[in-house]
């Protein structure tokens, strides 16, 4: 049996070390996905087809889709005033409740909001073409609600009883801390799971763009506060991400001049979640299993995973 | 699920012993190309001490530029010489000292980062045991000059001269450390234990090249000047990872795989392009991050052809330590 494994682990590695040797194209399109770590998928990497029981998961890229449609909402409304076209949203697509242009960004805060929301309908586009592509029906976007989530988030942060993310630019930032590290901490959570080498190119291109845009937010907010002698909009995020903590698992670093990165500080190695824990943040709801709705998801997310298991 | 293992296996070794009996010619023409078999030995050891060596290499860079020692001279050392094994010297120019920083966001991020690259230079240690390198020679004064040369940017460049040099330098190396370590996470065969590892430190460098595109972006409001020099060296990175793609003053090869800091136009809710932004993120046109296979990395790092039998040079004038160089 140890033999056996052995083998299976070489045979498995070259496949990997080949399929990944050409790979700087290979982000373009994801071709499947699997959500359970079970035997080493051949997927599309290898030499041999895949068995039709290896027929990958779309599960987790339509987890993701959800995340990806709450962003790039944001970001487009922030950036242009208008969210995802109905061709983008899907068709039966939710309705979005809440989000609007930003007023008083200056031309760089206005460039900054517009490349994120580019880099989030992109994401939104390539996830959608990856799921079709691997034979399954992409979710639509669900029903999104920025005012009520970002009120509820605001009291249960002790931030007040309500906070308008679109109502100014330090806002907007505070806004846009809440989603980028919970983004990076879902891909660094997922990608473990990710049997398909293209499949984890992609998810890992996606995961370090979450990641620059998490660190782009996080020097604004600290250089802005410093510029403005004012930490009002640091504490803030901070306040988030206490609130992150109590839900989704720990997993948060305290935002200071000296320390822009979140990552465990014994070993400044990014933290990863669980569905479960990202489920928790994002309908703003405390741990423990059943939870299927809230925050900025009043009806849920689409696709399968959509209710805490714990 | 064994069953199904066993049974994958058994193709795979049925199929292999098939194309043996055809010789060298059709095994070529096939995916298990003798290249790509001989580097399938590329163990999980050899991978961690590929980035043990490009960690010396950002620990040492940060360490000085905050410090002005090196890592192992800190009041906290971190080792050099591992297992027994002598280290390489680090080569600095000869009036080194350390970057005067006269902005407190950019010394404090700089602090930040010094912390957390040599963080991950002991996580990496501790991760090998007794596999781990020693540091290898590292250069950090006739490399900026040859890189600067190779970008457009002159004859000498010092990164240790100001605020604004000191963030040059650091755009030099993050975004091929993100680069490197996505394209290193297919090759991991432990997903338990090193993968995550390696995945949360591609996060890491990615926050770090977030930051210091950042930094140099609002630094540069309304020069332009400094944007330029990331221009030129993204085009540099480009052509070395990809010699027949990019040339030394445009990414637009179809083979680039760099972006610097610039202004574009890009369309929103399906509109034409009407909308200006930025590029903070080093990413490609589907918004999906660059990876880049060890040969790439390898490349740029030390000046040579990706294809090349040895590489050796610039920051690495002596090569990396390891099987991977």
């Amino acid at each position: 049996m140890e033999k056996e494994i052995g083998l299976i682990k070489r045979a498995v590695s070259r496949r990997m070390f080949m399929a990944g040797a050409g790979t700087t194209a290979a982000a373009a399109f994801l071709v499947g996905c699997d959500n359970s770590s079970k035997a080493p998928s051949t997927g599309g990497g290898g030499t041999t087809p895949p068995p039709p029981q290896d027929v990958p998961d779309n599960d987790i890229l339509n987890f993701a889709l959800n995340l990806e449609y709450l962003e790039a909402e944001f970001y487009l409304r922030a950036a242009t005033g208008s969210g995802l076209s109905s061709t983008d949203a899907l068709s039966g697509a939710g309705t979005v409740t809440g989000g609007a242009a930003v007023q008083g960004f200056s031309s760089a805060m206005q460039q900054y909001a517009v490349e994120i929301a580019q880099h989030e309908l992109n994401h939104v586009r390539a996830i959608q073409a990856t799921i079709s592509k691997n034979s399954g029906t992409p979710v639509a976007r669900p029903n999104i609600d920025f005012t009520n989530a970002f009120n509820a988030l605001a009291a249960a942060a002790g931030i007040g009883s309500s906070f308008d993310p679109f109502s100014s630019p330090s806002a907007f930032l505070v806004g846009a801390f809440v989603f980028e590290d919970v983004g990076v901490t879902a891909y660094t959570g997922a990608a473990p799971a990710i049997t398909n080498t293209d499949i984890l190119s992609a998810a890992a291109g996606i995961q370090a763009v979450e990641a620059y845009h998490a660190a782009l937010v996080r020097t604004l907010l600290v250089g802005m506060a410093a510029a403005n002698k004012d930490q009002t909009y640091v504490n803030y995020a901070n306040q988030v991400s206490a609130l992150r903590g109590k839900l989704g698992g720990g997993n948060e670093t305290m935002l200071s001049i000296s320390s822009i990165v979140a990552a465990d500080t014994t070993n400044a190695i990014a933290f990863s979640r669980t569905t479960d824990q990202v489920l928790h943040i994002v309908y703003a709801a405390a741990p423990g299993a059943g939870v299927k709705s809230g925050g900025f998801f009043p009806n849920g997310l689409n696709g399968s995973i959509s209710t805490t298991a714990s | 699920m064994a069953n199904t293992e066993t049974k994958q296996l058994d193709s795979i070794i049925s199929s292999r012993r098939a194309l043996l009996t055809l010789g060298g010619a059709a095994i070529a023409g096939l995916a298990f190309a003798p290249r790509a078999e001989a580097q399938a030995t590329i163990s999980d050891a050899d991978i961690l001490n590929f980035a043990l060596n490009l960690e010396y290499l950002e620990a040492q860079f940060y360490n000085l530029a905050v410090s002005g020692v090196t890592i192992d001279k800190l009041p906290t050392p971190i080792p050099v010489s591992v297992n027994g094994a002598a280290a390489g010297t680090v080569t600095l120019k000869p009036s080194f000292a350390k970057v005067p920083f006269a902005l407190p966001t950019i010394q404090a991020y700089a602090m930040e980062t010094a912390i957390e690259e040599g963080k991950h230079v002991s996580f990496l240690q501790g991760a090998l045991g007794t596999a781990a390198v020693s540091m290898p020679d590292i250069d950090l004064y006739n490399s900026f000059n040859a890189l600067a040369t190779v970008a457009g940017l002159g004859s000498s460049f010092d990164p240790f001269s100001s605020d604004a040099t000191f963030l040059i330098g650091a755009y030099i190396f993050e975004d091929v450390g993100v680069s490197a370590y996505h394209g290193a996470a297919g090759l991991i065969k432990d997903k338990k234990v090193i993968f995550p590892a390696a995945v949360g430190i591609h996060a890491v460098e990615a926050y770090h090249a977030g930051l210091v595109r950042t930094s140099i972006n609002v630094l540069d409001a309304g020069t332009g000047t400094l944007n330029t020099i990331t221009q030129k060296i993204s085009a540099a990175r480009s052509m070395l990872a990809n010699p027949s793609g990019a040339s030394t003053t445009t990414y637009t090869g179809t083979k680039a795989d760099d972006i610097g800091l610039t202004t574009t136009m890009v369309s929103l809710n399906g509109t034409s392009a009407s909308f200006s932004s930025s590029t903070i993120v080093d990413c490609d046109s589907n918004s999906i991050g660059w990876g880049r296979t060890t040969s790439q990395v390898l490349a740029i790092v030390t000046g040579t052809d990706p294809s090349a039998t040895s590489h050796k040079g610039v920051f690495f004038p002596s090569g990396l330590n390891g099987t991977i160089k």
